[in-house]
């Protein structure tokens, strides 16, 4: 089933340009262009997530934000045309998934939507797929050519941060924070050892990886096609 | 506040407080003088009324009535001090004088009296004022004290004169201080203001570009056109915040949060999130450290990611598909070098032509670049931009201690 999102924005023009790219996307959408509109939407609509303006005719995003909050915890993104660092701090603070500063490209409003999504609401534990390999993250297993292999933890934990981020670089450190929840000295081997086994798990050749790639210097990139 | 502007302001001040203090001591220095014995002819000299009092054998005969004002009297004392002539000689004063009595009133007052007194071969003749009318003084000094009274004075001027220049800097520069700061407030608000209302409807623009120019329907041309609205849409909004943040570090109200950074960690995250927006496709990207761990560094992240990324855009936008972009960092004594470097990707360092620093600081290039430096400066470190092929800029920027 399609998710929700409630657009509050008093601008018109603004929502109807990210609902249309929203409904693009697979969304359903809902409007509201002021404090009170979006209040009685959020009662009655029951979004999976709302897009939030800081500024409004009759009030402000951030007292908006912890009025909802009170009704129901659903993901909130700020879309805010004030970019200062306090404004911005202000909002995380007060536990919004994320501030987007206007102006945005789409797409990236779209894949910030997704990831606070996936975040909150969770993947399916069903399958997902990496060419021929399919990932069960519910057992924790690859299957590929019929054949189950179970991933380690260390494994599991790699390939779910790099599916999270799928089709966008993730450095050295960022892995080595998810895997040991440390910096990266002394872990670079180990880190190695681990990408090299689960692409052995994942690639049909491993020593020239389709999906899993290393980006030299930086880190690693989990390849978009042929995802799920 | 501009060191001229400053130097204007304190000697405007000094040369106005030290021509009213001229004024105002001349004009004393005159009223005194006006007023005095020396000055006006106020009185009659003690000389003129003696001649107008004569000696006959009848006794004395008086004939400077006229002379003297009306609540003056006259006496004369003779030699063995006793009053033998007066002229409206109030009740309270005595009439017999001893030595000592004479000496105390001779220069000063006479129960109370000012008095004159003129010396004659008879005797003394005194003049008497009524009380509280005339004010005496009489000044002693040391000769060689006397002697030193230019450098005194001169030191008491130099010592007002460096008070009223350190006063008048003081209240010239709280002056320009508030002034510039209600300009800055005020010029705050306005960017604030247009960069506000500019973000909502570029949004606007940029998402239908990017709509457009992702829409299968369209014709390949149009898409062009597309794509170039939404490139310069986005050149518009990296203008904008450029803008905002320049304003916000010139009139220093951007607060800096200073965190200790592991500079490998903070460029490869910062090279990975522009590589992840896209903005560099087509561009072979490299990145050079070193192979031993680099020092830490004191930076706000927020504020240097902002400064590399300009740098990177930088590269990304003067140079064709195909060239380089490289990004690198290393210790150098007790700062951090980091540079970005765009050019060639066929040649190495070592072929391309030498580098030369951009006299304007890169102010050539835009808002991005006075960005960069203004960032560095905040940190305690400078920026350099170096012009030719390939285009270079380097960051200095202070250890952590």
């Amino acid at each position: 089933m399609a998710r929700k999102i409630l657009i509050v924005d008093d601008e018109p023009a603004l929502q109807s340009m990210v609902g249309e790219f929203l409904k693009q996307a697979g969304y359903e959408t809902q409007a509201a262009m002021s404090c009170r509109d979006a209040a009685e939407a959020f009662r009655t609509g029951t979004p999976d997530a709302v897009l939030l303006d800081v500024m409004l005719p009759d009030g402000d995003g951030f007292s908006l934000l912890a009025k909802l909050r009170q009704m129901r915890d659903v993901p909130v993104l700020f879309l805010s045309a004030r970019d200062e660092d306090e404004a911005r701090l202000r909002g995380l603070g007060l536990g919004a998934d994320d501030y987007i500063t206007k102006p945005f490209l789409p797409q990236e409003l779209l894949l910030r939507l997704q990831a606070v999504l996936r975040r909150v609401y969770q993947e399916p534990s069903g399958a997902a797929k990496l060419g021929d390999a399919e990932i069960d993250w519910g057992k924790g297993t690859v299957r590929r050519a019929g054949e189950e292999t179970a991933l380690t933890a260390k494994e599991f934990a790699l390939l779910k941060k790099l599916w999270d981020a799928r089709g966008n670089i993730v450095t050295v450190d960022a892995l080595c924070s998810a895997l040991w929840d440390g910096p990266l000295v002394g872990y670079e081997n180990t880190l190695m050892v681990h990408i090299r086994r689960l692409r052995e798990k994942i690639e049909p050749s491993p020593s020239k990886p389709q999906f899993l790639l290393t980006v030299r210097g930086l880190g690693y990139r989990l390849e978009r096609e042929d995802t799920r | 506040m501009k060191l001229r502007s400053a130097v204007k302001g304190v000697m405007l001040l000094t040369v106005s407080s030290l021509l009213i203090a001229a004024v105002a001591l001349v004009g004393m220095f005159a009223f005194a003088y006006y007023n005095s014995s020396g000055g006006r002819d106020w009185t009659a000299p003690m000389e003129t009324l003696s001649e107008t009092l004569v000696q006959s054998e009848e006794g004395y005969s008086f004939y400077g009535e006229s002379l003297l004002e009306p609540d003056s009297w006259m006496m004369l004392i003779n030699d063995e001090g006793r009053v033998v002539w007066s002229y409206q000689k109030p009740y309270d004063v005595p009439g017999q004088y001893s030595i000592s009595d004479v000496a105390s009133f001779t220069r000063w007052y006479l129960n109370d009296y000012p008095v004159h007194c003129w010396v004659r071969e008879d005797g003394l003749l005194v003049r008497g004022s009524p009380k509280g009318s005339i004010w005496k003084y009489d000044i002693t000094m040391q000769t060689s004290v006397l002697m030193q009274m230019p450098l005194w004075f001169l030191g008491f001027f130099l010592l007002a004169l460096g008070g009223v220049l350190g006063l008048s800097y003081f209240a010239v520069r709280r002056w320009f201080r508030r002034s510039q700061q209600m300009r800055d407030a005020a010029r705050s608000n306005w960017i604030n203001g247009v960069s506000h209302d500019i973000r909502t409807p570029l949004s606007v623009v940029m998402g239908y570009a990017a709509q457009l120019e992702a829409a299968p329907s369209l014709p390949p041309e149009k898409k062009r056109q597309a794509a170039a609205i939404r490139v310069q849409s986005e050149v518009i909004r990296d203008l904008v915040n450029d803008l905002n943040l320049t304003m916000r570090l010139d009139s220093e109200m951007e607060a800096l949060r200073k965190e200790t950074l592991c500079p490998e960690a903070f460029l490869r995250q910062t090279a990975a999130d522009f590589l992840n927006g896209g903005m560099a496709e087509g561009f072979p990207f490299e990145i050079d450290l070193p192979e031993t761990p680099l020092p830490q560094i004191e930076a706000d992240p927020f504020l240097l990611r902002r400064a590399v990324n300009n740098l990177l855009t930088n590269c990304v936008r003067h140079n064709a598909p195909g060239c380089a972009i490289r990004l690198g960092a290393n210790a150098q004594r007790k700062q951090l070098l980091l540079w970005v470097e765009g050019g060639d990707a066929g040649k190495t360092v070592q072929e391309q032509s030498p580098r030369t620093p951009e006299p304007d600081g890169g102010a050539a290039h835009g808002t991005g670049l006075r960005l960069v430096a203004q960032i560095a400066a905040a940190h305690g470190g400078k920026a350099m931009f170096y012009g030719g092929t390939p285009y270079r800029a380097e960051l200095c920027l202070p250890l952590k201690e």
